[in-house]
């Protein structure tokens, strides 16, 4: 078998290389964006399993205020609970001489030691020497250039500033993958001190003994007396899951388009060498040996091409990672510590070498049906050229029926989005060489009406070669489908984040709040000691308090806006899916009433006018005033105004301050004017809004910016594809044109069949994609739209069709035209020399 | 109609040796007249072939066809001369798989004469071929004979001038080899088109108008006794 499969190979290595290539590509593809996604919520799970440690429990403050250290020893004093730690975490803005930071603070005592988790098994967190200092990941330490044992880094936390001396930096030897995460521990005692939170902790860590979970969990609750929340210590991996599932959904997507391009352009090099498969095959059955003997030897080829092909793979999809996918958390850093390291699981590992088995297995035993047929010479058989009528009809019928599927989740279950997609793919792959056949039908008719031979010798080549035809039309289509559905639903969602974040900053001209990027949806709260600061001024018309925050409910970790009953408009306009807008407007104005998201609304089983209650730190009733959209966050969003909030928060600080100009005042002159009356050093920045709806347009590109790169990608390797199946079959083709040329063809009309050919197969594969694409950018908007909310401005892409289409086809025809030429120029004794 | 003049092909191998392929060979052929060209294996027949066609070009001598010289023809021109002026049959069949016998006789003639009017000019020939009644059938399925007799359609298509043969009944029974050969003299005989017909199968001499032998590279003078050139007819 070796011997017969050494013998092979030897003769067909270009094609062999082809394939290996085409299964590198889609493995590659397939292993970035499984890299890409997957490092994201390890990165969450890694900083909350390093943390928590043996911990099973938690009881979590419902606020940044955190609540009153002394539920401490009654949470000790419970019955099985065998350790319990304290936590102080806080967002802050870690500025030093070089740069700042936004980070979290993590502040704790030895106990924590003791649960040993990553973060502190090699520090200690009793007061360093007496003095409050601070560790910190050493690159953390050296992009804001706090080194030097002693240094001081300045933290801006909710309004208050303090300096921390280093105590030292920590290295990937202590704290492992937790290198890349932007963090900083120091000691509850300072981290309380820094805070402004005196005696106060955010969540308490709880160990319980084996066997007493379940009873420990019940008497927590009952202490948490509806206030607090009782959970276990993964909780934050699930809002995370939850929050990320948009840009994973998507991810996989991908992920799934592009292991098919690979897949397809392995199986394209395979088809070059398709009949010397079938002969060999042949040769095999009739000297003797079993359809079993021959798969083996088969299997063999399979496996040899799958290996190399999935090595090469696996580094280029490493090598993308690092060069293009950089995981960006974009909106999710303002609700998550999310770190920076790229975290290559066993799991990518295992899905991007399975998929490149398994396209190197289906596409060497793709002439099965051969393989096993009673009739030994069955591979050699002459082929049936065009389907038959059974054939097509059963094309068109099952295809319409992949369509109707689509369609039906499109209208029925969104949720399903996927499904959908998958179902788009069937069909094209089911009614591409229909399309191709009338094509070629229609071309055939057209190329009576002209003088010239060319049309006609193009269609039969195309027509003798339909398998490979197929497959070459099936590649650009796939691409250009995934491309046009992705890149189209991409621009949607963008537009409607921009409307979303144009509404959010309709109500003000400037906005004070706590600095640090963590705080872009306004969410950090801080003394109101700076409003009569401002009041006075007189380029200040108005200010007023914004509030808002993040809220754990069930899986979700909501966002909060709660801006002043002044602010006009109150709602986002734009955004209401249900309800009367002047109405709600009204209501949430005069209190009582919140405007919920979709999701939101449909998870609690509430309509217009229906009360609930809310598990604020204070649980308070609210009437639900109108269904809005996600307004750009995926988890979901709650609008009410800020004196509702004031109570069911039981606190007055302020998230931000809403100010408005007088009349005449330029923004950004009345942004200077603020600066100045705020003097430095307050912890807090000032941007117009105009500024700050920049900074959320800039951070909606950078999270969408990988789903354009892979498009791209996907496009591009699909060019490659398409170029080298095309040149290689033109290649393979020379001895017929050289019969050509001996019937007095010249190169010219060579080269035009060519490239005629390359025309016709690039439209139908490229026009089919973009068509069924334009399907799947609505079946995608819906999903994104009605699933996870968001404020999708729908469209139909036809710009980016077109231009998927043109791109592609000018591409590789370009690539294509040079070994074409070169193959028209064949001298024409080649066709002697059969 | 057609001139070979001291005609040379020498073939220079990579160790330094040199193959006469064709060495000096000098004959001439007149309209409507059907020459055998005999010879064993290697003996150069395609090559002169290859030369007359204008697709290899001779180390020394001439072709001439009307007395214009082939070989100092441009690429564009050549093709047009291989085109319109010569018809080329070979041993094995160069149609077009998946497209009709119809579709495949017209393919040279689609370059210059509309669709339409090239089938109406190629129905009555294929008739005469036989292969009336197989007009629409795709090539693959049609038989090694029928096949031949297409291509025989297709190179006489476009009203060339000239017919080259290389080894036209190779693939075919004694049975069939009789059919197309029979055709063929028939066809050029009526339409004064001058054949060199290549082979080194003993049944082409029988409808050949002239035969000459060809044995390393040289036209043999001397036929020996009972060589097919006494059955020669006409
Ligand atoms: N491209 C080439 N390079 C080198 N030698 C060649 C080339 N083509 C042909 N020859 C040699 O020239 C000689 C004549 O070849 P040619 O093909 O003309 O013979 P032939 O009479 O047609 O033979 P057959 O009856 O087998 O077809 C042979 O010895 C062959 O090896
Ligand atoms: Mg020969």
């Amino acid at each position: 078998m070796f011997h017969l499969y050494r013998v092979r190979l030897r003769s067909r290595l270009l094609q062999e290389c082809f394939a290996v290539i085409g299964i590198a590509a889609g493995v590659g593809l397939l292993f970035a964006s499984q890299i890409a996604s997957n490092s994201l919520s390890s990165s969450v799970a890694q900083l909350s399993q390093g943390i928590v440690g043996s911990a099973k429990l938690q009881v979590l403050a419902r606020d940044p205020r955190g609540f009153d250290q002394g539920l401490l020893s009654s949470v000790r004093h419970v019955a099985g609970v065998r350790l319990a730690a304290p936590l102080l975490e806080a967002n802050a803005n870690a500025v030093g001489p070089r740069a700042s930071r936004s980070v979290e603070l993590i502040g704790a005592d030895e106990s924590l030691t003791r649960l040993g988790g990553t973060l502190v098994r090699h520090t200690r967190l009793a007061p360093f020497g007496g003095v409050g200092a601070i560790v910190m990941p050493g690159p953390l330490a050296r992009g804001i250039g706090v080194t030097r044992f002693g240094a001081e880094a300045t933290l801006e936390i909710g309004g208050h500033v303090s300096q921390a001396p280093l105590y030292k930096q920590l290295s990937a030897h202590e704290i492992g993958p937790l290198i890349d995460t932007p963090i900083i521990v120091a000691p509850l005692s300072f981290a309380q001190e820094m805070a402004g939170l005196r005696g106060r902790v955010t969540r308490i860590l709880v160990t319980p003994s084996p066997g007493r979970e379940q009873a420990v969990r019940v008497a927590l609750t009952q202490l948490a007396h509806g206030r607090l929340n009782v959970t276990s210590t993964n909780y934050d991996e699930q809002l995370f899951s939850k929050a990320a599932a948009a840009a994973n959904q998507s991810t996989v997507l991908f992920a799934v388009i592009s292991a098919l391009v690979g897949f397809l352009f392995a199986f394209n090099a395979m088809l070059l060498t398709v009949s010397q498969r079938r002969r060999l095959i042949a040769d095999l059955r009739r000297d003797g040996y079993t359809p079993r003997a021959v798969i083996g030897v088969l299997l063999l080829d399979a496996a040899v091409l799958g290996t190399v092909g999935c090595a090469l793979g696996l580094v280029l999809g490493d090598e993308l990672s690092i060069q293009l996918f950089h995981s960006n958390p974009g909106f999710l850093s303002s609700a998550f510590t999310v770190g920076s390291a790229r975290v290559v699981g066993a799991q990518s590992v295992a899905v991007a070498v399975a998929g490149g088995m398994l396209a190197a297995v289906v596409a060497v035993l793709s002439p099965l049906r051969d393989i096993l047929s009673r009739d030994p010479l069955a591979a050699i058989a002459p082929r049936q050229l065009a389907a038959t009528r059974t054939v097509t009809r059963w094309r068109t019928a099952l295809g319409a029926l992949f369509v109707a599927i689509a369609v039906a989740t499109l209208l029925a279950i969104p949720r399903l989005a996927i499904v959908g997609m998958v179902a788009l793919t069937c069909a094209l792959f089911l009614w591409l060489p229909l399309g191709l056949d009338a094509t070629l039908a229609s071309i055939a008719r057209l190329a009576r009406k002209v003088t010239s031979a060319v049309p006609h010798i193009a269609v039969s080549e195309l027509r003798a070669g339909r398998s490979r035809a197929v497959a070459i039309a099936a590649t650009c289509s796939i691409a250009v489908f995934g491309s046009v559905s992705i890149q189209g639903a991409h621009g949607d969602l963008q537009h409607g984040l921009e409307n979303a974040a144009h509404d959010m900053n309709a109500f003000t001209d400037v906005w004070v709040s706590p600095a640090g990027s963590f705080n872009l949806l306004m969410t950090q709260p801080f003394p109101a000691t700076s409003l009569a600061r401002l009041q006075h001024l007189a380029s200040v018309r108005q200010t007023s308090v914004y509030r808002g925050g993040l809220l754990d409910w069930r899986e979700r970790r909501i966002w909060v806006i709660a801006p002043p009953s002044t602010a006009r408009p109150l709602i986002p306009p734009s955004q209401l899916v249900e309800g009367n807008l002047a109405a709600a407007g009204t209501h949430v104005r005069a209190g009582g009433w919140v405007v919920l998201s979709q999701a939101l609304a449909a998870e609690h089983h509430l309509h217009i006018g229906d009360s609930f209650t809310l598990p604020a730190p204070r649980p308070s009733t609210f009437r639900l005033a109108a269904v809005s959209t996600n307004i750009g966050w995926a988890p979901g969003a709650i609008v009410m105004n800020a004196d509702d909030y004031m109570r069911a928060w039981g606190s007055p600080e302020p998230s931000a301050l809403n100010v408005l100009l007088s009349p005449g005042t330029a923004p950004a002159q009345g942004r200077r004017a603020i600066e100045r009356a705020l003097g430095t050093g307050s912890g807090l920045t000032v941007q117009t809004a105009g500024q700050h709806a920049d900074k959320q347009h800039t951070l909606t590109r950078q999270g969408l910016a990988r789903l354009s790169q892979i498009a791209t990608l996907i496009l591009a390797a699909a060019v490659l594809a398409t170029a080298a199946a095309m040149g290689a079959m033109v290649w393979q083709r020379r001895p017929r044109l050289a019969k050509l040329k001996l019937e007095g063809f010249s190169p010219r009309e060579l080269w035009g069949t060519i490239l005629l050919e390359s025309v016709l197969l690039l439209l139908v594969g490229c026009a089919g994609g973009a068509l069924l694409g334009l399907l799947g950018q609505q079946l995608l908007d819906r999903a994104l739209a009605s699933v996870i909310n968001y404020p999708v401005v729908r469209s139909v892409a036809l710009p980016t069709a077109l231009a998927a289409l043109a791109i592609v086809t000018a591409a590789a025809l370009a690539v294509l035209s040079v070994p074409g030429y070169l193959a028209a120029r064949v001298p024409a004794s080649l066709a002697l020399q059969d | 109609m057609l001139e070979l003049r001291e005609l040379v092909k020498h073939y220079e191998l990579v160790g330094g040796e040199t193959v006469r392929a064709v060495d000096g060979v000098s004959l001439s052929v007149s309209a409507g007249e059907l020459l055998a060209l005999y010879g064993p294996s290697g003996s150069g027949k395609t090559t002169l072939l290859l030369m007359v066609a204008a697709l290899l070009e001779p180390t020394s001598g001439s072709v001439l066809v009307d007395g214009r010289n082939i070989s100092t023809l441009s690429e564009r021109d050549a093709s047009q001369y291989r085109l319109s002026e010569l018809g080329f049959i070979r041993q094995s069949f160069d149609l077009l798989p998946g497209v009709s016998t119809l579709d495949n006789a017209v393919l040279k003639l689609l370059k210059n004469v509309p669709w339409r009017e090239a089938h109406a000019r190629m129905k009555p020939l294929l008739e005469r071929l036989g292969l009336g009644k197989r007009l629409d059938q795709h090539a693959e399925t049609l038989s090694m004979g029928e096949r031949q007799r297409v291509m025989i359609a297709r190179a006489l298509s476009t009203e060339p001038r000239l017919l080259l043969a290389d080894e036209p009944t190779g693939s075919l029974d004694t049975q069939r080899s009789h059919e197309v050969l029979g055709l063929l003299r028939e066809l050029c005989r009526e339409r004064g088109v001058a054949v060199v017909l290549v082979s080194h199968d003993p049944l082409a001499a029988g409808y050949a108008d002239r035969v000459l032998a060809l044995r390393d590279g040289r036209l043999d003078g001397h036929q020996p006794g009972g060589t097919p050139v006494q059955h020669s007819v006409g």
